[in-house]
């Protein structure tokens, strides 16, 4: 009986992909939530444009682990997406994807793509992965509670902490921040202070290998960070910062409660709920480059997340046709424009992206120079290993809670990033 | 039997149960409480009564989260598993309960070793099995799984309430000529009936609301279960939670209906159950 | 299905056997024929994939690509070179104590005075099963929002107007952020765990009492025998079986808890109620150390198979579980 209901069900899908046969299927499984809700009529467009592809698009939650299950069972869909560069390295040196090199060529993607971006995406000289979503990290702050109380917008790390201080004397949390529904957020201020406090040059150089994590620029990057968490200044304190989610930390930033907030460019699509009418209350916002030591605005970057081709693939044209419509200026452009994502690495001219929110095209704009110009600090979840990634957000806490030192924490890191270093699994470094 | 029962000092009793009610009842109702919230609301008012009313959100979440055609996949494979978890879980417990065959402990100890291992361990593979035995996206393949992985507690629960069922009654069957097979279902089944039932309930829930290996051995979205609808609505770091709970209550509403039609159910089989013995 | 047929049907055919023949097929045959439909499907969903996370606990294996055989370097790791491990174990010793104890006293509270009533009997039976039947998801949200130590349930009473008249006199702020405290957050958890746990225990243990004969309650009642009396010389020793059953299941679960924990603080603050199975999944999902993961998971299920052979002891020595 089993036998016989498995034969119909593997006839009817049979039919149904003979069906579809004068356009190759290229499968895409990406995650399940409201930024991707919004880019459902680009996929519909290519479906339209294209004659020899249709994209069959799978949103599904938890996208990541069930690529990757599928992928390691010799399953998965036609273009692989990633959190980042060093999970394409791990699929690639396995063999998973297929290598893009002739794509690239074929296709002109180098023409589209600044020149750090493609390099980002290479596994020994050859390229398997496309970036998406170029991210930064910048200082959003309550501007109509700034100028209410007087106070200057910081643009050095002094600043910063003095500004800090005088919020808090004035009974406002200096930061809306918390980590209770992503703990991972952690990372984004070690992210933040490694590079403005450090420099980028000196994390470029660890991340080649050349100096020690346990070099005094780090230890007083770090330091910082945790000055700040114990001065109590993350949301009112650490078992505070612990337990705050993010519509809590939204509408603490709107309604004045906190007055800052370091985090990610990704947090333009919602900002604006938090403020005015809407979120019951008169004020605005606005953002500046995180303050760093020298006083130089640096952007740090990283991405959202990577395209690649499943090696088994039986559509790998159609997939390859699809990424480079994906990828196109134009295309990014509009996902910009409609659904507040920052766009890939891609050159987009300024009038592609008429229509935005200025403080939003103000942000693409300055992370898309910096880049550009090679001028760019370094985000974690990109440029770390995955081991070395998890330690930096899950011991922080031991430090925070004064169970280790400053020291101990950037010993631990050095360790377990020499190994990963030794055993090859650094995600590419483009070259400053 | 029940009349006895309400001879008991009732007051009391209903005092406590009473708190009890408070503990369950407070966080459902915030639940109902958000579900018609905005989301910017819920970042301020977490947990009272909300101060605009947005029903929209019902239908918004199920539109996006898709509910009529995931409440009809999840359907089929509570309807699967509770029935071969039932019948087929059902034959061993009463195996194990009266027949007890030389090697049954075996079988015992082997069921209980295996509930001891997490999901974790054998995922890959299982899923490379399900891969070369065509049973990915293939509502058959989670059936599968669903039996395996609640058989254990099936299978145990099944056997305590059948082992407290006198056994003067399968004698007397047996002297009428039934065999097992006729025994099991004629005798047992009518009268471990509500034991069945709680049972069926926890198994069918627990696939309900299962999401994890939903979420590994099914790629394609036509056959997606409920639990995948209210993921429709995280956003990268966090989750709309309005939304959220809104498909929550949509989720657990015909759960809270069928509880109450089987209700009459379980009354019926206690009193049957009470007469016979 | 097709095995039950046709042991069905052997049966008809009992008077050409032969007498060993037919006791062989009565006592054994026909029995495990009933077993095994269920036992294959266990087998094949988890015991043969199992086989080969065996071989997995003993390689270096990233859950990707090549596997090299490393003996047992994964397990002597595990006791001499992780102390995150042996806090998960102690953390995970502690929600055993917590599950065995709490729950259990709430269910069989609420189980054997439900039994007594009959007025509202239906509405409380269903009011104390719905936090089961809600996804664990939104259950630990709502949580987090009634201890919320800015707008929960505690800092909402501190700021109304009876709580500030009883601050004055001198008590603490309620708004106590317990899941962001490293001394109260594991338990946090299991409370929450808790409230969604204890009313299906409650619900199994009042189908439990209904199959206890009255008369025996009767016959203590002779005897003199108050409530409590009652209950334990009746009630707990019919429904042992139950019981004991939940308690060993219940512990084996304890070591393998996850869900709750990973949603509500994935281990954390600093580790602090990091259990064994959220840290295998982070060894297998984001550090990628597959094999060490399956030889921290295979370890986790000897820790429960422990608890079974307690059970086993007790059984030998004539309890019926």
């Amino acid at each position: 009986m089993k036998k016989v209901c498995l034969v119909i069900l593997c006839l009817s899908f049979m039919f149904l992909s003979l069906s579809f046969a004068q356009r190759e299927s290229v499968s895409v499984w990406v995650d399940d939530n409201e930024e991707n809700q919004c880019i459902l009529p680009i996929y519909e467009k290519f479906n339209e444009l294209s004659e020899t592809a249709e994209v069959v698009l799978t949103l599904q939650a938890e996208s990541w682990d069930v690529t990757r299950t599928a992928l390691a069972g010799g399953a998965g869909p036609d273009v692989v997406q990633t959190p980042g560069p060093s999970f394409v390295y791990e699929l690639a040196q396995a063999g998973l994807l297929e290598p893009l090199g002739e794509y690239a060529t074929s296709l002109n993607w180098g023409d589209n793509f600044v020149d750090w971006a493609l390099s980002l995406g290479e596994v020994d000289g050859t390229l398997y992965s496309l970036p998406t979503e170029l991210e930064t990290i910048v200082l959003y702050y309550n501007k109509t509670l700034f100028e209410a109380n007087g106070w200057t917008v910081p643009t050095t790390m002094d600043e910063l902490m003095a500004v800090s201080e005088v919020i808090a004397a004035a009974g406002i949390n200096p930061y809306a921040h918390g980590n209770a529904e992503w703990r991972p957020a952690n990372e984004w201020f070690v992210s933040a202070f490694l590079n403005a406090v450090a420099g980028p040059e000196k994390v470029y150089e660890a991340l080649r290998g050349q100096i020690s994590w346990t070099d005094p620029a780090f230890v007083e990057a770090i330091s910082t960070l945790d000055t700040i968490q114990q001065n109590g200044w993350f949301s009112g304190g650490l078992d505070f910062y612990y337990t705050a989610t993010f519509p809590e930390i939204g509408a603490a930033l709107g309604n004045g409660e906190g007055a800052m907030n370091i985090e990610g460019s990704w947090r333009l699509s919602n900002i604006s709920d938090y403020f005015g009418s809407a979120a019951g209350n008169d004020n605005d916002w606005d953002w500046v480059a995180f303050p760093t030591k020298s006083g130089e605005e640096t952007y740090s970057i990283g991405i959202g997340s990577t395209f690649s081709i499943n090696a088994i693939s039986e559509s790998k044209d159609g997939a390859a046709e699809f990424l480079s419509f994906l990828f196109s200026p134009e295309t990014q452009a509009e996902l910009a424009v409609s659904c507040g994502r920052a766009p890939a690495p891609v050159r987009i001219s300024a009038d592609l992206l008429d229509g935005l929110d200025p403080r939003t095209a103000r942000l693409f704009e300055s992370i898309g120079k910096a880049s550009d110009a090679g001028n760019y600090g370094y985000l974690t979840w990109t440029f770390w290993p995955p081991k070395s990634d998890v330690y930096i957000y899950e011991a922080i806490e031991l430090v925070w809670d004064g169970q280790e030192t400053v020291d101990d924490y950037l010993m631990g890191l050095e360790t377990t990033f020499a190994e990963e270093l030794a055993a090859g699994d650094i995600p590419p470094i483009p070259n400053r | 039997m029940l009349k006895q029962r309400r001879e008991a000092p009732a007051i009391f009793n209903h005092i406590i149960l009473s708190l009890l009610v408070v503990f369950a009842l407070l966080p459902i109702m915030v639940l109902f409480f958000n579900s018609v919230k905005s989301n910017a609301e819920i970042g301020s008012n977490p947990l009272g009564p909300p101060r605009e009313l947005h029903f929209e959100n019902f239908k918004t979440a199920w539109e996006r989260g898709k509910f009529s055609r995931t409440m009809r996949n999840s359907v089929v494979l509570v309807i699967g598993t509770v029935t071969s978890v039932l019948v087929l879980g059902g034959l061993a417990a009463y195996s194990l309960a009266r027949l007890k065959p030389p090697g049954s402990d075996g079988f015992m100890l082997y069921m209980l070793v295996a509930a001891t291992i997490p999901l974790w361990l054998y995922l890959i593979p299982l899923f490379i099995l399900w891969r070369s035995l065509n049973l990915l996206n293939n509502p058959l393949g989670l059936i599968l799984i669903y039996t395996a992985t609640n058989s254990p507690l099936a299978i145990f629960l099944l056997r305590s309430f059948l082992i407290s069922i006198p056994r003067e009654l399968e004698d007397a069957a047996f002297m009428d000529g039934a065999n097992k097979l006729q025994t099991f279902f004629r005798i047992i089944l009518p009268l471990a009936w509500t034991g069945f039932l709680t049972v069926g309930l926890v198994v069918g829930l627990g696939v309900w609301s299962e999401f994890q290996i939903a979420l590994i051995f099914v790629q394609l979205p036509e056959f997606y279960p409920v639990t995948t609808s209210y993921f429709a609505f995280a956003s990268r770091f966090g989750r709309d939670w309005a939304l959220t709970s809104a498909a929550a209550v949509m989720m657990i509403a015909p759960v809270i209906i069928f509880f109450l039609a089987l209700q009459r159910r379980f009354v019926d089989g206690l009193t049957a159950g009470s007469v016979k013995s | 299905m097709a095995d039950m047929a046709s042991s069905a049907n052997l049966e008809g055919y009992q008077p050409y056997k032969k007498p060993v023949f037919r006791r062989l097929m009565q006592r054994t045959i026909i029995p495990w024929l009933f077993i095994l439909p269920i036992l294959a499907i266990h087998i094949l969903v988890v015991a043969i994939p199992s086989i080969s996370a065996l071989y997995y606990s003993m390689t270096d294996w990233k859950g990707i690509g090549e596997a090299n055989f490393v003996g047992l370097a994964n397990f002597k790791r595990l006791f001499t070179d992780d102390p995150v491990f042996l806090k998960a174990l102690k953390n995970n010793f502690i929600w055993l104590a917590f599950f065995l104890t709490i729950p259990f006293g709430l269910a069989l509270t609420a189980a054997s005075l439900l039994a007594q009533v009959k007025r509202g009997a239906m509405f409380y039976r269903l009011v104390f099963f719905l936090p089961y039947i809600m996804p664990s998801v939104v259950t630990a949200n709502i949580w987090q929002n009634l201890l919320s130590p800015r707008r929960g349930l505690g800092a909402q009473f501190t700021a109304s107007p009876v709580g500030e008249q009883l601050v004055k006199l001198g008590m603490p702020d309620l708004g106590i952020p317990f899941l962001g405290r490293t001394e109260t957050v594991l338990l946090s958890i299991a409370f929450i765990d808790n409230w969604h746990y204890w009313g299906f225990l409650t619900i199994l243990f009042l189908v439990a009492m209904q199959n206890v004969p009255l008369e025996l309650y009767d016959a203590a009642k002779i005897d003199g025998a108050n409530r409590w009396q009652q209950f334990l010389n009746v009630t707990l020793p019919g429904i042992r079986p139950t019981l004991l059953f939940m308690l060993m299941m219940t512990a084996i679960w304890s070591f393998l808890v996850f869900e709750y924990v990973w949603i509500l603080t994935q281990g954390g603050p600093a580790g602090a109620s990091e259990v064994l199975g959220t840290y295998v999944y982070k060894q297998a999902f984001q550090r990628f150390d597959t094999g060490y993961a399956a030889a921290m998971g295979l370890t986790m299920s000897s820790f429960a198979g422990l608890i079974i052979l307690i059970f086993i002891v007790l059984r030998k020595r004539g309890w019926d579980i």
